[in-house]
Protein backbone atom coordinates (compact mmCIF):
# COMPACT_ATOMS: atom_id res chain seq x y z
CA UNK A 1 0.00 0.00 0.00
CA UNK A 2 0.94 3.39 -0.59
CA UNK A 3 -0.12 4.78 2.45
CA UNK A 4 0.58 3.39 6.11
CA UNK A 5 -1.93 1.53 7.38
CA UNK A 6 -3.81 1.99 10.84
CA UNK A 7 -5.06 -0.48 12.83
CA UNK A 8 -8.19 -0.11 14.33
CA UNK A 9 -10.10 -1.95 16.73
CA UNK A 10 -13.93 -2.72 16.33
CA UNK A 11 -15.50 -2.11 19.55
CA UNK A 12 -18.91 -2.24 18.67
CA UNK A 13 -21.27 -3.62 16.25
CA UNK A 14 -24.97 -3.42 15.57
CA UNK A 15 -27.92 -3.47 13.17
CA UNK A 16 -29.38 0.38 12.33
CA UNK A 17 -31.89 -0.73 9.48
CA UNK A 18 -32.57 -4.22 8.46
CA UNK A 19 -29.66 -4.17 5.98
CA UNK A 20 -27.40 -1.81 7.86
CA UNK A 21 -24.83 -2.36 10.00
CA UNK A 22 -22.82 0.07 12.52
CA UNK A 23 -18.92 -0.52 13.35
CA UNK A 24 -17.17 1.64 15.83
CA UNK A 25 -13.29 1.61 15.42
CA UNK A 26 -11.25 2.92 18.01
CA UNK A 27 -7.63 3.08 18.16
CA UNK A 28 -4.96 0.25 18.86
CA UNK A 29 -1.47 1.45 19.24
CA UNK A 30 -2.12 4.81 17.45
CA UNK A 31 -4.59 7.61 17.85
CA UNK A 32 -7.04 7.80 15.20
CA UNK A 33 -5.98 10.60 12.70
CA UNK A 34 -8.37 14.32 12.68
CA UNK A 35 -11.23 13.70 9.42
CA UNK A 36 -12.90 16.30 8.07
CA UNK A 37 -17.15 15.99 7.38
CA UNK A 38 -17.75 14.22 4.35
CA UNK A 39 -14.19 12.09 4.26
CA UNK A 40 -14.41 8.18 3.73
CA UNK A 41 -11.51 5.39 5.27
CA UNK A 42 -11.04 2.10 2.91
CA UNK A 43 -11.21 -0.88 5.47
CA UNK A 44 -9.10 -4.18 4.31
CA UNK A 45 -10.38 -7.08 4.98
CA UNK A 46 -8.76 -10.61 4.67
CA UNK A 47 -11.19 -13.17 3.26
CA UNK A 48 -10.34 -16.45 3.43
CA UNK A 49 -9.63 -16.31 -0.35
CA UNK A 50 -8.91 -13.02 -1.10
CA UNK A 51 -8.13 -9.35 0.23
CA UNK A 52 -11.67 -7.19 0.14
CA UNK A 53 -10.73 -2.93 0.52
CA UNK A 54 -13.97 -0.98 0.09
CA UNK A 55 -14.40 2.83 0.89
CA UNK A 56 -16.87 3.86 3.61
CA UNK A 57 -18.38 7.45 4.48
CA UNK A 58 -16.79 8.15 8.33
CA UNK A 59 -20.86 8.66 9.83
CA UNK A 60 -19.15 10.14 13.14
CA UNK A 61 -18.73 13.51 14.55
CA UNK A 62 -15.17 15.33 12.95
CA UNK A 63 -15.19 16.16 16.51
CA UNK A 64 -15.00 12.91 18.03
CA UNK A 65 -12.02 11.39 17.14
CA UNK A 66 -12.12 8.71 20.27
CA UNK A 67 -13.69 6.54 17.03
CA UNK A 68 -14.74 6.31 13.66
CA UNK A 69 -17.99 4.91 12.65
CA UNK A 70 -19.31 3.73 9.03
CA UNK A 71 -22.11 2.20 8.39
CA UNK A 72 -22.61 -0.89 5.73
CA UNK A 73 -25.10 -1.93 3.52
CA UNK A 74 -25.34 -5.29 3.04
CA UNK A 75 -25.13 -5.07 -0.87
CA UNK A 76 -27.26 -7.63 -3.09
CA UNK A 77 -24.59 -8.09 -5.94
CA UNK A 78 -21.61 -7.92 -3.24
CA UNK A 79 -18.37 -8.90 -4.25
CA UNK A 80 -18.14 -9.97 -0.86
CA UNK A 81 -16.61 -7.02 0.83
CA UNK A 82 -20.16 -5.80 2.77
CA UNK A 83 -21.02 -10.01 2.93
CA UNK A 84 -17.54 -10.04 4.97
CA UNK A 85 -18.12 -6.81 7.07
CA UNK A 86 -22.08 -8.35 7.70
CA UNK A 87 -20.97 -11.90 8.42
CA UNK A 88 -17.06 -12.25 9.39
CA UNK A 89 -16.44 -8.95 11.61
CA UNK A 90 -17.08 -8.86 15.32
CA UNK A 91 -16.84 -6.76 18.18
CA UNK A 92 -12.81 -7.21 19.54
CA UNK A 93 -11.42 -7.59 16.19
CA UNK A 94 -8.82 -5.84 14.53
CA UNK A 95 -8.63 -4.20 10.77
CA UNK A 96 -6.71 -2.14 8.69
CA UNK A 97 -8.04 0.70 7.48
CA UNK A 98 -6.12 3.64 5.74
CA UNK A 99 -6.06 7.45 6.79
CA UNK A 100 -8.86 9.15 6.13
CA UNK A 101 -9.70 11.36 2.40
CA UNK A 102 -12.13 13.40 1.74
CA UNK A 103 -13.53 13.63 -1.39
CA UNK A 104 -16.87 15.10 -0.36
CA UNK A 105 -16.29 18.30 1.66
CA UNK A 106 -19.46 21.11 2.14
CA UNK A 107 -18.61 24.18 0.20
CA UNK A 108 -18.72 26.49 3.79
CA UNK A 109 -19.26 29.19 1.51
CA UNK A 110 -22.77 28.11 0.18
CA UNK A 111 -25.57 30.45 1.38
CA UNK A 112 -28.15 26.93 1.87
CA UNK A 113 -26.51 23.00 1.97
CA UNK A 114 -29.06 21.07 0.91
CA UNK A 115 -27.96 17.17 1.47
CA UNK A 116 -30.12 14.70 -0.26
CA UNK A 117 -29.66 11.07 0.64
CA UNK A 118 -30.12 8.25 -0.76
CA UNK A 119 -30.60 4.69 1.48
CA UNK A 120 -27.33 3.84 2.89
CA UNK A 121 -25.63 7.51 1.40
CA UNK A 122 -26.97 8.52 4.66
CA UNK A 123 -23.67 7.67 5.85
CA UNK A 124 -21.01 11.54 4.93
CA UNK A 125 -23.76 13.39 5.79
CA UNK A 126 -23.72 12.12 9.48
CA UNK A 127 -20.45 13.69 9.95
CA UNK A 128 -21.93 16.68 8.02
CA UNK A 129 -24.46 17.76 10.38
CA UNK A 130 -22.97 18.10 13.69
CA UNK A 131 -20.30 20.19 11.86
CA UNK A 132 -22.91 22.18 9.92
CA UNK A 133 -24.37 22.62 13.31
CA UNK A 134 -21.79 24.22 15.00
CA UNK A 135 -21.24 26.37 12.27
CA UNK A 136 -24.48 27.72 12.31
CA UNK A 137 -25.34 27.00 8.64
CA UNK A 138 -28.55 26.91 6.49
CA UNK A 139 -29.32 23.39 5.47
CA UNK A 140 -32.25 20.82 4.69
CA UNK A 141 -31.93 17.25 4.57
CA UNK A 142 -34.16 14.86 2.21
CA UNK A 143 -33.44 11.32 3.12
CA UNK A 144 -35.04 8.75 0.82
CA UNK A 145 -35.16 5.08 1.90
CA UNK A 146 -36.87 1.88 1.59
CA UNK A 147 -37.66 1.43 5.59
CA UNK A 148 -37.78 -2.67 4.93
CA UNK A 149 -34.13 -2.45 3.90
CA UNK A 150 -32.19 1.00 4.54
CA UNK A 151 -33.53 4.02 6.62
CA UNK A 152 -30.92 4.13 9.37
CA UNK A 153 -30.71 7.21 12.25
CA UNK A 154 -34.16 8.52 10.85
CA UNK A 155 -36.02 8.79 14.17
CA UNK A 156 -32.36 10.50 15.31
CA UNK A 157 -32.51 12.60 12.76
CA UNK A 158 -36.10 13.75 12.78
CA UNK A 159 -35.77 14.54 16.49
CA UNK A 160 -32.13 16.53 16.23
CA UNK A 161 -33.11 18.32 12.83
CA UNK A 162 -36.58 19.34 13.19
CA UNK A 163 -38.10 21.08 10.40
CA UNK A 164 -34.99 20.83 8.26
CA UNK A 165 -36.19 17.15 7.57
CA UNK A 166 -37.66 15.61 5.29
CA UNK A 167 -38.26 11.72 4.81
CA UNK A 168 -39.35 10.03 1.88
CA UNK A 169 -40.28 5.67 2.58
CA UNK A 170 -40.69 4.37 -0.83
CA UNK A 171 -41.87 1.34 1.41
CA UNK A 172 -44.96 3.58 1.97
CA UNK A 173 -45.31 5.47 -1.25
CA UNK A 174 -43.54 8.46 -0.61
CA UNK A 175 -41.71 9.94 -3.63
CA UNK A 176 -39.67 12.92 -3.62
CA UNK A 177 -40.76 14.95 -6.21
CA UNK A 178 -36.75 16.26 -7.74
CA UNK A 179 -38.27 19.10 -9.34
CA UNK A 180 -40.30 20.42 -6.98
CA UNK A 181 -37.50 20.18 -4.28
CA UNK A 182 -34.65 22.22 -7.19
CA UNK A 183 -36.90 24.08 -8.56
CA UNK A 184 -37.18 26.24 -5.32
CA UNK A 185 -33.37 27.10 -4.61
CA UNK A 186 -32.17 30.25 -4.81
CA UNK A 187 -29.06 31.72 -5.34
CA UNK A 188 -26.00 30.66 -2.94
CA UNK A 189 -27.61 27.54 -2.51
CA UNK A 190 -25.23 24.02 -3.40
CA UNK A 191 -26.94 20.43 -3.67
CA UNK A 192 -25.23 17.52 -2.15
CA UNK A 193 -26.20 13.99 -3.19
CA UNK A 194 -25.29 10.23 -1.65
CA UNK A 195 -26.84 7.47 -2.97
CA UNK A 196 -27.55 5.23 -5.74
CA UNK A 197 -26.66 5.79 -9.26
CA UNK A 198 -29.85 6.45 -10.11
CA UNK A 199 -30.91 9.21 -7.64
CA UNK A 200 -27.64 11.52 -8.86
CA UNK A 201 -28.46 10.81 -12.39
CA UNK A 202 -32.14 12.03 -11.73
CA UNK A 203 -30.77 15.33 -9.97
CA UNK A 204 -28.42 16.07 -12.63
CA UNK A 205 -30.84 15.74 -15.17
CA UNK A 206 -33.18 17.30 -13.29
CA UNK A 207 -30.77 20.42 -12.65
CA UNK A 208 -29.52 20.88 -16.50
CA UNK A 209 -33.70 21.11 -17.48
CA UNK A 210 -34.07 23.75 -14.65
CA UNK A 211 -31.21 25.57 -15.74
CA UNK A 212 -28.99 25.39 -12.72
CA UNK A 213 -25.56 25.19 -13.04
CA UNK A 214 -23.83 21.69 -12.83
CA UNK A 215 -20.92 23.15 -10.45
CA UNK A 216 -23.37 23.56 -7.40
CA UNK A 217 -24.39 19.91 -7.46
CA UNK A 218 -21.65 18.23 -5.74
CA UNK A 219 -22.10 14.16 -5.22
CA UNK A 220 -20.22 10.79 -3.99
CA UNK A 221 -21.20 7.59 -4.95
CA UNK A 222 -18.96 4.81 -4.05
CA UNK A 223 -19.70 2.21 -7.13
CA UNK A 224 -18.50 -1.15 -6.00
CA UNK A 225 -16.35 -2.14 -8.89
CA UNK A 226 -18.48 -4.54 -11.65
CA UNK A 227 -17.57 -7.85 -12.51
CA UNK A 228 -16.30 -8.18 -15.82
CA UNK A 229 -14.74 -10.95 -17.89
CA UNK A 230 -11.27 -11.84 -16.80
CA UNK A 231 -7.89 -10.69 -18.52
CA UNK A 232 -4.69 -10.75 -17.91
CA UNK A 233 -2.81 -7.40 -17.16
CA UNK A 234 1.14 -7.49 -18.18
CA UNK A 235 3.62 -5.09 -16.38
CA UNK A 236 5.60 -2.75 -18.91
CA UNK A 237 8.28 -3.20 -17.07
CA UNK A 238 8.73 -6.23 -15.75
CA UNK A 239 7.01 -8.41 -18.11
CA UNK A 240 5.26 -9.49 -15.55
CA UNK A 241 1.75 -11.11 -16.16
CA UNK A 242 -1.40 -10.98 -13.53
CA UNK A 243 -4.55 -12.83 -13.76
CA UNK A 244 -7.37 -10.83 -13.05
CA UNK A 245 -10.97 -12.56 -12.88
CA UNK A 246 -13.90 -11.74 -13.62
CA UNK A 247 -14.95 -10.86 -9.68
CA UNK A 248 -11.66 -9.00 -8.93
CA UNK A 249 -11.11 -5.46 -10.38
CA UNK A 250 -7.87 -4.83 -11.98
CA UNK A 251 -6.44 -2.81 -8.69
CA UNK A 252 -7.51 -5.31 -6.00
CA UNK A 253 -5.44 -8.11 -8.53
CA UNK A 254 -2.53 -5.95 -9.26
CA UNK A 255 -2.57 -5.34 -5.02
CA UNK A 256 -2.71 -9.22 -4.53
CA UNK A 257 0.40 -9.59 -6.73
CA UNK A 258 2.17 -6.98 -4.55
CA UNK A 259 2.10 -4.01 -7.63
CA UNK A 260 1.16 -0.84 -5.52
CA UNK A 261 -0.97 1.57 -7.17
CA UNK A 262 -1.67 4.82 -5.52
CA UNK A 263 -5.68 5.07 -4.81
CA UNK A 264 -7.71 7.00 -2.65
CA UNK A 265 -11.42 6.38 -3.40
CA UNK A 266 -11.96 2.88 -5.49
CA UNK A 267 -14.49 4.03 -6.68
CA UNK A 268 -12.87 5.56 -10.22
CA UNK A 269 -13.90 9.48 -9.23
CA UNK A 270 -10.29 10.51 -7.45
CA UNK A 271 -7.93 10.34 -10.06
CA UNK A 272 -5.33 8.65 -8.01
CA UNK A 273 -5.01 5.69 -9.90
CA UNK A 274 -4.51 6.56 -13.01
CA UNK A 275 -2.08 4.03 -15.22
CA UNK A 276 -0.84 4.39 -18.21
CA UNK A 277 -1.62 1.80 -21.17
CA UNK A 278 1.06 0.97 -23.26
CA UNK A 279 -1.02 -2.19 -25.49
CA UNK A 280 -4.96 -3.08 -25.77
CA UNK A 281 -8.24 -1.39 -25.40
CA UNK A 282 -9.24 -0.74 -21.61
CA UNK A 283 -12.83 -0.49 -21.07
CA UNK A 284 -13.48 2.48 -19.50
CA UNK A 285 -16.29 2.42 -16.25
CA UNK A 286 -14.57 5.61 -14.47
CA UNK A 287 -16.34 8.87 -13.74
CA UNK A 288 -12.56 10.58 -14.17
CA UNK A 289 -11.17 10.42 -17.42
CA UNK A 290 -12.42 12.73 -19.97
CA UNK A 291 -14.55 11.58 -22.79
CA UNK A 292 -11.37 12.34 -24.84
CA UNK A 293 -8.53 10.70 -22.38
CA UNK A 294 -11.05 7.59 -22.84
CA UNK A 295 -11.32 7.62 -26.37
CA UNK A 296 -7.45 7.99 -26.42
CA UNK A 297 -6.75 4.55 -24.93
CA UNK A 298 -3.86 5.56 -23.29
CA UNK A 299 -4.65 5.86 -19.78
CA UNK A 300 -6.68 3.29 -17.32
CA UNK A 301 -8.16 3.43 -13.60
CA UNK A 302 -7.88 0.14 -12.46
CA UNK A 303 -10.32 0.25 -9.32
CA UNK A 304 -12.78 0.48 -11.97
CA UNK A 305 -12.15 -0.21 -15.54
CA UNK A 306 -11.50 -3.37 -16.80
CA UNK A 307 -10.33 -4.66 -20.52
CA UNK A 308 -11.88 -5.15 -23.92
CA UNK A 309 -8.69 -7.05 -25.39
CA UNK A 310 -8.01 -10.50 -23.67
CA UNK A 311 -4.46 -8.62 -22.53
CA UNK A 312 -3.53 -4.93 -21.34
CA UNK A 313 -0.14 -3.77 -20.82
CA UNK A 314 -0.08 -1.28 -18.40
CA UNK A 315 3.14 1.06 -18.12
CA UNK A 316 4.36 -0.28 -14.66
CA UNK B 1 13.75 32.71 1.90
CA UNK B 2 12.55 32.56 -1.91
CA UNK B 3 10.98 29.48 -3.50
CA UNK B 4 11.76 28.87 -6.94
CA UNK B 5 8.00 29.28 -7.49
CA UNK B 6 7.94 32.45 -6.38
CA UNK B 7 11.04 33.63 -8.21
CA UNK B 8 9.24 34.61 -11.57
CA UNK B 9 7.31 37.47 -9.48
CA UNK B 10 10.23 38.94 -8.71
CA UNK B 11 11.99 39.33 -11.57
CA UNK B 12 11.02 42.54 -14.21
CA UNK B 13 9.85 39.75 -16.68
CA UNK B 14 6.51 41.06 -17.59
CA UNK B 15 6.54 37.66 -20.44
CA UNK B 16 5.49 35.75 -17.42
CA UNK B 17 1.57 35.50 -18.33
CA UNK B 18 -1.65 35.19 -15.97
CA UNK B 19 -3.29 37.02 -17.67
CA UNK B 20 -7.04 36.35 -17.93
CA UNK B 21 -8.24 34.39 -21.21
CA UNK B 22 -11.42 35.52 -22.51
CA UNK B 23 -12.53 32.70 -24.86
CA UNK B 24 -15.62 33.13 -27.38
CA UNK B 25 -18.68 33.00 -25.38
CA UNK B 26 -21.81 31.41 -26.75
CA UNK B 27 -25.27 31.57 -24.86
CA UNK B 28 -26.57 29.20 -22.64
CA UNK B 29 -29.79 28.56 -23.45
CA UNK B 30 -30.24 26.48 -20.76
CA UNK B 31 -30.68 29.53 -18.20
CA UNK B 32 -34.30 31.08 -17.96
CA UNK B 33 -32.98 34.11 -17.13
CA UNK B 34 -30.31 35.85 -19.68
CA UNK B 35 -28.70 38.81 -17.77
CA UNK B 36 -26.67 40.91 -19.96
CA UNK B 37 -24.63 43.87 -18.02
CA UNK B 38 -22.78 46.50 -20.16
CA UNK B 39 -20.49 49.49 -18.81
CA UNK B 40 -22.06 52.58 -20.62
CA UNK B 41 -19.71 53.77 -23.24
CA UNK B 42 -19.03 57.49 -23.50
CA UNK B 43 -16.90 56.93 -26.75
CA UNK B 44 -19.18 54.52 -28.48
CA UNK B 45 -20.90 51.24 -27.22
CA UNK B 46 -18.43 48.84 -27.89
CA UNK B 47 -19.58 46.63 -24.66
CA UNK B 48 -23.37 46.79 -26.04
CA UNK B 49 -22.01 45.76 -29.63
CA UNK B 50 -20.05 42.54 -28.06
CA UNK B 51 -23.36 41.78 -26.11
CA UNK B 52 -25.61 42.49 -29.32
CA UNK B 53 -25.14 38.82 -31.01
CA UNK B 54 -25.99 36.99 -27.93
CA UNK B 55 -28.66 39.16 -27.19
CA UNK B 56 -30.06 38.36 -30.99
CA UNK B 57 -29.45 34.85 -30.06
CA UNK B 58 -31.33 35.02 -26.67
CA UNK B 59 -34.40 36.40 -28.15
CA UNK B 60 -34.95 34.40 -30.95
CA UNK B 61 -34.62 30.89 -28.98
CA UNK B 62 -38.41 28.99 -29.18
CA UNK B 63 -37.56 28.67 -25.38
CA UNK B 64 -39.21 32.04 -23.59
CA UNK B 65 -36.09 32.89 -21.63
CA UNK B 66 -36.00 36.41 -19.51
CA UNK B 67 -34.03 38.56 -20.96
CA UNK B 68 -32.44 41.38 -18.83
CA UNK B 69 -30.35 44.10 -20.22
CA UNK B 70 -28.44 46.17 -17.61
CA UNK B 71 -26.61 49.22 -18.56
CA UNK B 72 -24.35 50.66 -15.71
CA UNK B 73 -23.50 53.92 -15.50
CA UNK B 74 -23.65 57.21 -13.31
CA UNK B 75 -26.57 59.19 -15.15
CA UNK B 76 -30.49 58.82 -14.53
CA UNK B 77 -31.14 56.37 -17.49
CA UNK B 78 -29.13 53.57 -16.12
CA UNK B 79 -28.16 51.38 -13.25
CA UNK B 80 -25.34 52.76 -11.03
CA UNK B 81 -22.70 50.05 -9.78
CA UNK B 82 -23.95 50.50 -5.81
CA UNK B 83 -27.76 49.63 -6.68
CA UNK B 84 -26.13 46.45 -8.67
CA UNK B 85 -26.12 43.95 -6.07
CA UNK B 86 -29.72 44.57 -5.37
CA UNK B 87 -30.82 43.53 -8.60
CA UNK B 88 -28.80 40.51 -8.84
CA UNK B 89 -29.38 39.36 -5.49
CA UNK B 90 -33.17 39.61 -6.88
CA UNK B 91 -32.32 36.82 -9.88
CA UNK B 92 -33.59 33.24 -9.73
CA UNK B 93 -30.56 30.60 -9.42
CA UNK B 94 -30.88 29.93 -13.32
CA UNK B 95 -29.65 32.77 -14.64
CA UNK B 96 -26.75 33.39 -16.79
CA UNK B 97 -24.53 36.52 -16.95
CA UNK B 98 -22.74 37.75 -20.10
CA UNK B 99 -20.15 40.92 -18.69
CA UNK B 100 -18.98 43.14 -21.49
CA UNK B 101 -16.64 46.51 -20.39
CA UNK B 102 -13.68 47.25 -19.18
CA UNK B 103 -11.33 44.31 -17.69
CA UNK B 104 -12.00 45.87 -14.54
CA UNK B 105 -15.42 46.40 -14.88
CA UNK B 106 -16.53 42.95 -15.66
CA UNK B 107 -14.33 41.52 -12.88
CA UNK B 108 -16.01 43.65 -10.53
CA UNK B 109 -19.44 42.63 -11.82
CA UNK B 110 -18.33 38.90 -12.10
CA UNK B 111 -16.96 39.42 -7.91
CA UNK B 112 -20.69 40.90 -7.50
CA UNK B 113 -22.88 37.85 -9.44
CA UNK B 114 -20.59 35.47 -6.99
CA UNK B 115 -21.07 37.39 -3.69
CA UNK B 116 -24.69 36.87 -4.14
CA UNK B 117 -24.29 33.14 -4.53
CA UNK B 118 -23.50 32.35 -8.41
CA UNK B 119 -20.91 30.64 -9.47
CA UNK B 120 -18.14 31.80 -12.32
CA UNK B 121 -19.67 28.43 -14.53
CA UNK B 122 -23.03 31.15 -14.86
CA UNK B 123 -20.79 34.02 -15.44
CA UNK B 124 -19.37 34.69 -19.31
CA UNK B 125 -17.16 37.67 -19.84
CA UNK B 126 -16.63 39.06 -23.39
CA UNK B 127 -13.15 40.26 -24.09
CA UNK B 128 -12.10 43.70 -22.69
CA UNK B 129 -13.65 46.62 -25.01
CA UNK B 130 -9.91 48.41 -24.56
CA UNK B 131 -6.44 48.16 -23.24
CA UNK B 132 -6.90 49.94 -19.77
CA UNK B 133 -5.90 48.27 -16.61
CA UNK B 134 -6.27 48.49 -13.41
CA UNK B 135 -2.77 48.75 -11.82
CA UNK B 136 -2.22 47.30 -8.20
CA UNK B 137 1.05 48.88 -6.47
CA UNK B 138 2.55 46.08 -4.60
CA UNK B 139 4.55 48.52 -2.32
CA UNK B 140 1.73 50.99 -1.14
CA UNK B 141 -1.21 49.40 -2.06
CA UNK B 142 -2.93 51.94 -3.86
CA UNK B 143 -4.61 51.44 -7.23
CA UNK B 144 -4.28 53.60 -10.38
CA UNK B 145 -6.30 53.21 -13.25
CA UNK B 146 -7.00 53.56 -16.06
CA UNK B 147 -3.53 52.70 -16.92
CA UNK B 148 -2.28 52.10 -20.60
CA UNK B 149 0.93 52.19 -20.75
CA UNK B 150 4.14 50.80 -18.66
CA UNK B 151 5.81 51.88 -16.35
CA UNK B 152 2.94 54.18 -14.75
CA UNK B 153 3.11 56.01 -12.15
CA UNK B 154 1.10 54.69 -8.90
CA UNK B 155 -1.47 57.33 -7.84
CA UNK B 156 -0.60 56.10 -3.84
CA UNK B 157 3.36 56.46 -3.55
CA UNK B 158 4.37 57.71 -6.87
CA UNK B 159 6.53 54.67 -7.55
CA UNK B 160 7.51 53.93 -11.09
CA UNK B 161 5.88 50.77 -11.72
CA UNK B 162 6.33 48.16 -14.09
CA UNK B 163 2.68 46.77 -15.18
CA UNK B 164 3.24 42.82 -15.05
CA UNK B 165 1.10 40.49 -17.03
CA UNK B 166 0.12 38.89 -14.11
CA UNK B 167 -3.76 39.51 -13.13
CA UNK B 168 -4.53 39.04 -9.53
CA UNK B 169 -8.18 38.04 -9.20
CA UNK B 170 -8.28 38.89 -5.49
CA UNK B 171 -7.18 42.98 -6.26
CA UNK B 172 -8.89 42.37 -9.88
CA UNK B 173 -5.88 44.20 -10.73
CA UNK B 174 -2.57 43.68 -12.52
CA UNK B 175 0.65 43.77 -10.46
CA UNK B 176 2.70 46.66 -10.43
CA UNK B 177 6.25 46.71 -9.38
CA UNK B 178 8.88 49.37 -9.10
CA UNK B 179 11.20 49.62 -12.02
CA UNK B 180 13.68 52.15 -10.69
CA UNK B 181 14.50 50.83 -7.25
CA UNK B 182 17.88 51.48 -7.89
CA UNK B 183 17.34 55.67 -7.97
CA UNK B 184 14.11 56.29 -7.77
CA UNK B 185 14.68 59.42 -9.24
CA UNK B 186 15.64 58.25 -12.58
CA UNK B 187 13.01 58.55 -14.92
CA UNK B 188 12.54 55.13 -17.23
CA UNK B 189 13.11 57.01 -20.76
CA UNK B 190 10.85 54.32 -22.69
CA UNK B 191 6.79 53.32 -22.08
CA UNK B 192 5.44 50.90 -23.64
CA UNK B 193 1.93 50.99 -24.36
CA UNK B 194 0.58 47.85 -23.04
CA UNK B 195 -2.01 45.59 -24.96
S1 LIG C 1 -8.84 5.11 -6.84
FE1 LIG C 1 -9.99 6.87 -7.23
S2 LIG C 1 -10.22 6.77 -9.37
FE2 LIG C 1 -9.26 4.92 -8.93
Amino acid sequence: MSKSMIPVRVASVRDVAPKIREFRFTAVDQALPAFSAGSHVMVEMQGAEKTYRNAYSLMSDPADISSYGIAVRLQDESRGGSVFMHTQVQEGDVLNIAPPANLFAPHWAAKKHILIAGGVGITPFMSYLPEMKRRNADFELHYLYRSAQTGAYRQQLSEALGEKYFSYDSDHGQQCIVHQLLAQLSPGAHVYICGPESLIEAVKTEAATLGIPAGIIHYEEFAAPKPGKAFTVSLASSGQQIAVDGESSMLEALEEAGVEVANMCRGGVCGQCVTGVKEGIPEHRDDFLSAAEKASGQCVMPCVSRAVTDSLTLDL
Amino acid sequence: MQTNADKPELTLNPGVKSRPQYPPVSLNPAAQCQVFIARKNTTGDKAGALLKPLMDEAEKSEKSLNIIPLVVGEDGDVISMSQLPQTISSLPLASSFYLAGTEAFIWDVAKLICEAGFIMEQVHLLPPVNNERRLFCTHCYAITEPVTHSPAVCSGCGRHLLVRDHFSKIHRAYVGVQIDAEDPADLPEESEELC
